[in-house]
């Protein structure tokens, strides 16, 4: 088949050489337009040349739901990043074929266009690059691309999708991880009661809310900063550690043992809908996290600076933490997530 | 990518009938056969699980009695150098081609065959400990052989969350309790060659005089090549003594499954890449 593919194409590209005025089949395959928050981060570079398209879009969101990813058919990406949950799950760690458990908490696939760096410890810098890892990955989908492709290329509404989304181009690879992405890129949470609060939509924070913004911006806002709730950095603060021989934190990827269970600050953007928290869901609630980091974290040689000047703790009083949840829950995204439909 | 390898082949081919149509009979090119034995010292290792009395047992220089059960590493980038200097690079943009994993327990592979290297008088030879970074990627698509090869049950060694090749995959067992020993490497590096944003390169250039010329002609020289796994807790670059996983430090295992401790271990078996260029590898003999 491939090769019948190829030999086309090469007729093809002889013909069209031959030709005097050669016909440029022309897709119309028109960029999706998206709504940018003005005072969201700066998009990632990637984002530029790979730019969502309708049909990239359409093929990507496909794929995403597609169980033909995994060895044995009975898995796809929103298995474990459910729009309900804001594109995460409820299990502590992942969950691949045949109830295999995977490293780390399945992390939300939100605002991903804005976020410079990927997963808890930014092995990935691009989100084309991170389709096949969960592809490949044994406690995942332990599939191939190679064999993704075998089971999609004769399927017609993929051929069409993949022409249309990539100006003719057959089932590759590539289109593969892209469209995946352009998808990802669309999937923009900025409808939440905080952004409606902020553009002055006419809704107002409750006495409670306000106290936990407050409190928030006192005792939480140095690490989940910016629009997104996340300064996209590092940091080991002392969470009960994974038990599981893989887990070095980003230490993983720089080797360097200051980076030794350090973790990517998470986005507090619809964490109601994403427990349980923590790399491996250490936390059923958001209740325990907050009670956990009241009463003491773990000591660490490079535990972040912050607690460390501040006896491994942030003290939140029982009001503060009441407060605080309530103003985490104005993050939620109730259309974002689907439930407004 | 394939196009390309379609053009390589097509050239390939051609060259080859070139060479057909030539008169003389004197050949043009012949086979070279490297040989890897993996030792400790000058004990060619016997794997073995943890109690398995027949396991070849080393001790390192910190006095920790040591023996593997699993002894793999992938050789790519295999260049061989002429007398005057001129390089005969083999495949080395082609991992179906060029890399294969040495794996102990398979002794089939313990061989590798450079075919068609041309007529000359070598006497160098260098190889990668790894693939090189612009190739590790796990391009199943670019190169289906080598991608499958290294992801079968028996080598395991895609190092899938890196989205790259396993350049090392040690296990075994140390100490008189016969702790488990885990040691896998493989590079972390993101971004592109020369501007690397973040990651460590596990990927290390050998470079080997040859004590004996390697005279391919009518005749097929075979290398052998010895790998002294003894260098990988007593190198030249670190003396490790193995500590349990409460602490990091020289920590084979968990902690060297990912880049944490990892490059002492690879410094010591592939070198710094700077001032040690050999690592762990030595030439035991050259045959023409």
């Amino acid at each position: 088949m491939k090769n019948l593919l190829r030999t086309l194409f090469i007729v093809l590209l002889l013909s069209s050489c031959s030709n005097d005025d050669s016909e440029l089949v022309s897709y119309n395959n028109p960029e999706v337009s998206l709504n940018i928050p003005s005072d969201f981060p700066e998009l990632n570079s990637s984002f530029y040349t790979n730019i969502p398209t309708e049909f990239g879009v359409e093929l990507g969101k496909k794929l995403f739901t597609d169980v033909r990813l995994s060895a044995d058919n009975t898995i796809s990406c929103s298995s474990c990043h459910i729009q309900e949950n804001a594109f995460a799950d409820h299990n502590p760690k992942g969950i691949g074929i045949e109830g295999r458990i995977g490293l780390r908490n399945a992390p939300p696939v939100q605002n991903m266009a804005f976020m410079q760096v990927y997963n808890w410890d930014g092995n990935k810098l691009q989100l084309e690059d991170q389709p096949l890892v969960p592809i490949i990955t044994h406690e995942e989908m332990d599939s191939s691309i190679l064999e993704v492709i075998g089971k999609i290329e004769n399927d017609e509404s993929y051929i069409e999708l993949f022409k249309n989304a990539f100006n003719g181009e057959g089932i590759t690879a590539d289109g593969i991880y892209n469209s995946i992405a352009q998808y990802e890129y669309t999937l923009i949470s900025t409808n939440s009661k905080y952004d409606k609060v902020k553009r002055n939509e006419g809704e107002t924070f409750t006495e409670s809310e306000a106290q936990g913004f407050a409190v928030f911006q006192e005792k939480c806002i140095s690490c989940h900063s910016t629009e997104l709730f996340t300064d996209q950095t590092y940091r080991n603060i002392g969470f009960p550690i994974n038990p599981d021989t893989e887990e070095a934190g980003r230490a993983r990827i720089t080797g360097s043992t200051e980076d030794y269970m350090s973790f990517r600050v998470p986005s507090l953007r619809n964490i109601e809908y994403t427990a349980p928290y923590g790399s491996f869901g250490q936390f059923a609630t958001l209740e325990a996290v907050l009670n956990y980091l009241d009463n003491g974290v773990l000591e660490a040689d490079n535990l972040d600076p912050i607690l460390k000047d501040n006896d491994n703790r942030i003290p939140l009083t029982a009001q503060e933490k009441i407060d605080l949840i309530a103003f985490m829950k104005t993050l939620s995204d109730s259309e974002f997530v689907g439930l407004d439909d | 990518m394939k196009n390309l390898k379609n053009y390589i082949l097509s050239a390939a081919v051609l060259v080859g009938f070139m060479s057909c149509s030539s008169d003389d009979n004197d050949a043009v090119a012949n086979n070279v056969t490297l040989e890897f034995t993996n030792t400790f010292n000058n004990t060619t290792i016997v794997l073995g699980d943890a109690t398995a009395a027949d396991a070849t047992e080393n001790t390192s220089e910190m006095g920790q009695v040591h023996h593997f059960s699993e002894l793999k590493y992938v050789v790519s980038n295999i260049r061989l150098i002429k007398a005057d200097g001129t390089e005969i690079p083999y495949n080395v943009n082609d991992l179906d081609n060029g890399a294969t994993v040495i794996n102990q327990a398979n002794t089939e592979t313990l061989s590798y065959v450079l075919s068609d290297i041309p007529v000359g008088d070598y006497t160098e030879i260098k190889f990668g400990l790894g693939v090189k970074s612009d190739l590790n990627d796990l391009d199943q698509v670019s190169f289906p052989e080598f991608y499958d090869n290294a992801g079968s049950n028996e080598t395991q060694m895609h190092w899938e969350w890196g989205t790259g090749y396993r350049f090392t995959k040690i296990e075994g067992f140390y100490d008189t309790d016969n702790k488990e020993l885990s040691f896998h490497s493989g590079s972390t590096l993101e971004g592109e060659e020369g501007n690397y944003t973040q990651g460590v390169d596990a990927y290390r250039d050998i470079t080997l005089s040859l004590p004996t010329t390697a005279t391919v002609g009518n005749s097929a020289p075979t290398i052998a090549i010895n790998a002294n796994f003894d260098y990988l807790l007593s190198g030249e670059n670190y003396t490790i003594t193995l500590v349990t996983t409460e602490d990091i430090t020289n920590n084979a295992t968990p902690s060297a499954h990912t880049a944490t401790e990892m490059m002492k271990f690879v410094e010591n078996i592939g070198g710094n890449g700077t001032t040690d260029t050999t690592g762990m590898f030595s030439i035991t003999s050259v045959e023409n």
